[in-house]
């Protein structure tokens, strides 16, 4: 009863954390076409948020605003520079976007080095669950990304904003004959999805090995997610997040971390194969 | 060939110059830089000419370094057993890497993305796997203390052995480049679309280019044991993946030598500056961003556009002309059906029950409002969409759902609403391949004779006084104007002389004297082969100049067949097209 309890949190944290992680990813892809092969790099910043608001002498706490502000910027730039020029040429943005992560890890690697960091957590302790004790912080992460999904789950399907990216996703070029602006609205949706990723590795720092090339694992990890549950939906990046983070956790608690790895690429391969779309099709 | 030699020839002299002129420690440098400048020629086939770009190739690099280095360990650097071995080696990662290719790219043509970051995850996993078994690898210390090939010092000889891979490799993908493979694979990138309804299974082309660039990379790799005489996980690491694909890049992905000019040259400024700037290595990701944003060519590209300015001109040798071997698509036989075909595209239901009979030899023109599922229709009948249900018969033979590249081979050209041609290729290079499609079997790629099959019917139209594409052989098919285009298309669609012929709005964009041309055209090819022609049409004055018979298509359905003037009198259609009472 105990040891099902605690395989059972640590798979619900695997895909809370996964669905943190992966959230940004899938905005970029989704609303803009764009694999941004720098997502990872942008959940990097974001863990090194906590660094630089070391550096400057500030409180912990500012470390949200300080992500917030740091990962944006550098999100915006990087539109505005790179991506936008890019829209509807999905080989030619990866390309570009792969060069930009290798350029933000070798920045990030001159400015702070290549030594690991530790970040502390910001809350310590452990909750008791019944006969489980388990850490505080990690049941804190699974309740906010429970509701930040459904928040912006609802958001999409019922806002005005949803309705106008909705339309730019269905139909760019009648999206603009109508009176949407595209170009900000694109914008808007790749600053947010860069700004989800820094959060994303704000929030995990504290659980990730904190280094320039942490960025790759997340990216990966985040796209076999989108592979598995359909890429460019919210329903499906929940249920990728579910099956790839469940399948991790069960194949590294059972063997090891490299044939978790190793399994879930062997069932993205499959799934690209055999059901290109995913699992969720929007009918 | 006399070009290639001599820019090899020319290769292999300076790079056995390099010991006598900087010594040997300079030449063990550059020869490291050569063995991963082979690497990266292997990432430049892959994307130059495959269309994909595979980021992390460095796996079949340490992968064949492992297994090269402990295959010296067991034989003690014994020359005959090791080179085999090497061969192996690559051949085994090269199948692999075909296996992977064919799986990813199964069924649709956009995974290249996914494609490049599935190899990205490959080299993680095998890295973490080289790092944590130390019993087969030596894990992070490495695998070393085995004997370099043949006893050949690292310091001395082995270069002279990496000077010859390096020459061989080049000398190799030079050649193909001249041959109908390259021809393949450069039509591949230009418009793969048309390539699947020439017949080829474009997955299997892909993962070809992808065997070709695994096994070129995996030989960098088993030299490059001897090379270092140890072998480390960064070997087989995303650092060097990346590298790989920033000298293909820099240097220049679409020509063959490109990748190991940028990977030599950016190496020795790598050696020299890194520890003298220790901003350097950001200096190298912003010139590659550059490049990718500005210059996607790369060097190669810019010296080629320098050499085109000072009036250089690449003359390539045209092999002599030949008649081709029969069409495998001018021997299907039996009529085209449709039976109770539903087709659905998302929400929308296009085809709802559609019933077509067409007879075995003649015209049959298509026509219908918009919407009506006219273009959809062919879409089916090549596979490019699936049914939901009914059947797509060939005489007695079933086709329904059948891939896109097996449509040439059942007997079935199409000829696209949009004009498609190989842009950036000549217009004889469209023309080779339109004359190999349905005749070239395996072998005929690897066979130059091949580039000179003439096919019949479109010498025929080639030799038509009133087509106007004689004189434009050396132009870029991309630039043609539309009514060319159209032509050319035509051309490219009856060269495997298809029994049946589908032709989307053959005529759009034409001018009236072009469009009695295709009229023209079109029952020729038609009373030449005997051949069924479905035409799609707008224009009711080129429906009567065919004099054929009508089908009227409506939400999906067929509404009525007939002769022009029976369907014209026909209340139902008249109520579609002039609106009224249904």
């Amino acid at each position: 009863m105990e040891a099902a309890l605690l395989i059972g949190l640590n798979a619900a944290w695997q895909i809370a954390a996964l669905a943190l992680l992966a959230l940004g990813l899938a905005i970029v892809f989704g609303l803009l076409r764009i694999l941004n092969m720098a997502h990872g790099e942008f959940v990097m910043l974001g863990a090194y948020a906590h660094v630089l608001t070391a550096q400057a002498g500030l409180p912990p706490w500012m470390a949200l605003p300080v992500c917030i502000g740091f990962v944006g910027l550098a999100a915006l730039a990087v539109e505005r520079l790179v991506v936008r020029h890019l829209y509807d040429r999905m080989f030619d943005s990866l390309l570009a976007t792969w060069a930009l992560s290798i350029l933000m890890r070798e920045a990030v690697e001159l400015v702070w080095g290549r030594a690991y960091r530790n970040v502390p957590l910001p809350v310590e302790g452990v909750t008791q669950l019944g006969p489980v004790g388990y850490p505080s912080y990690r049941l804190m992460v699974i309740a906010l990304i429970v509701i930040v999904f459904f928040a912006l789950w609802r958001w999409y399907r019922r806002s005005l904003t949803g309705v106008r990216l909705r339309a730019m996703v269905s139909n760019p070029a009648l999206a603009r004959a109508s009176g949407i602006n595209t170009a900000r609205l694109s914008a808007m949706a790749f600053v947010t999805g860069c700004v989800s990723a820094g959060l994303a590795g704000l929030i995990l720092a504290p659980v990730l090995a904190v280094e320039p090339n942490m960025g790759l694992d997340a990216l990966i990890r985040s796209f076999f997610a989108l592979v598995v549950g359909g890429l460019g939906t919210l329903e499906g990046l929940g249920i990728g997040v579910a099956v790839v983070g469940g399948l991790q956790a069960g194949l590294s608690a059972a063997f090891s971390q490299t044939a978790g790895y190793l399994g879930v690429l062997i069932l993205a391969i499959l799934f690209l194969w055999r059901r290109p779309d995913g699992l969720y099709r929007r009918r | 060939m006399g070009s290639i030699v001599a820019v090899n020839a020319a290769l292999a002299l300076a790079l056995l110059a390099v010991p006598a002129l900087w010594g040997d420690f300079m030449a063990w440098q550059i020869g490291l830089y050569l063995l991963y400048g082979v690497a990266a020629q292997g990432v430049g086939l892959a994307w130059g000419r495959g269309g994909f770009l595979p980021l992390g190739n460095a796996v079949f690099f340490g992968v064949a370094a492992y297994a090269a280095a402990m295959v010296l360990n067991a034989t003690g650097g014994a020359l005959l057993p090791n080179l085999l071995a090497m061969l192996a080696i690559a051949g085994v990662l090269a199948a692999l890497a075909w296996g992977l290719a064919a799986l990813v790219f199964h069924g649709r043509s956009d995974s290249g993305p996914f494609f490049s970051l599935i190899t990205l995850a490959l080299v993680l996993i095998v890295a973490q796997l080289a790092e944590t078994n130390p019993s087969i690898t030596g894990g992070f210390n490495g695998y070393a203390g085995f004997a370099p090939l043949a006893g050949l010092d690292p310091y001395g000889n082995l270069y002279y052995a990496i000077v010859a891979l390096v020459v061989a490799v080049s000398l190799s993908l030079m050649a193909l480049d001249r041959l109908p493979a390259g021809l393949v694979l450069r039509a591949l990138v230009a418009q793969e679309g048309r390539l699947q309804l020439l017949g080829f299974a474009t997955n299997r082309v892909k993962a070809w280019a992808f065997a070709g660039a695994a096994f070129i990379t995996a030989l960098a790799g088993t030299l490059y044991a001897s090379h270092q005489g140890i072998v480390t996980p960064q070997a087989t690491g995303f650092v060097l993946s990346a590298e790989l694909v920033i000298w293909a890049a820099v240097g220049g992905r679409l020509h063959p030598l490109g990748a190991l000019f940028g990977a030599v040259a950016i190496g020795l400024l790598s050696a020299e500056l890194r520890d003298i700037l220790p901003w350097w290595e950001v200096v190298v990701a912003m010139i590659f961003l550059l490049v990718v944003l500005l210059a996607p060519g790369g060097a190669a590209e810019l010296v080629a556009r320098g050499a085109r300015a000072l009036g250089w001109q690449r003359r390539i040798p045209q092999p002599a002309p030949c008649p081709a071997p029969s069409s495998r698509a001018a021997g299907a036989t039996g009529a085209l059906r449709l039976e109770d075909v539903q087709l659905h595209a998302g929400a929308v239901h296009i085809l709802r029950g559609l019933d077509v009979s067409c007879p075995e030899s003649g015209i049959l023109c298509v026509i219908g409002p918009n919407g009506a599922g006219k273009t959809t229709m062919l879409k089916a009948i090549t596979g490019a969409m699936r049914l939901q249900s009914g059947r797509i018969l060939l005489g007695e033979r079933d086709i329904t759902n059948a891939p896109i590249h097996a449509a040439l081979d059942a007997g079935i050209g199409r000829k696209m609403q949009i004009p498609t041609v190989f842009g950036g290729l000549s217009l004889t290079e469209n023309l080779q391949l339109a004359s190999l499609a349905g005749r070239a079997r395996a072998g005929d790629f690897l066979h130059p004779a091949t580039l000179g099959w003439q096919s019949p019917a479109l010498a025929r139209l080639m030799a038509h006084p009133a087509v106007p594409l004689a004189g434009l052989s050396a132009r870029d098919a991309g630039s043609l104007p539309q009514g060319h285009r159209q032509l050319l298309e035509l051309g490219l669609t009856i060269a495997a002389e298809p029994q049946i012929l589908l032709l989307d709005e053959p005529t759009a964009g034409m001018s009236p004297e072009e469009t009695a041309l295709m009229v023209e055209l079109i029952r020729d090819y038609q009373a030449q082969t005997g051949a069924f022609v479905l035409v799609i049409e707008h224009d009711m004055a080129l429906v009567a100049a065919l004099d054929a018979r009508v089908l009227v298509l409506h939400q999906g359905r067929n509404l009525a067949v007939g002769r022009l003037d029976e369907v014209r009198a026909n209340p139902a259609v008249a109520a579609v097209y002039a609106g009224g009472e249904k």
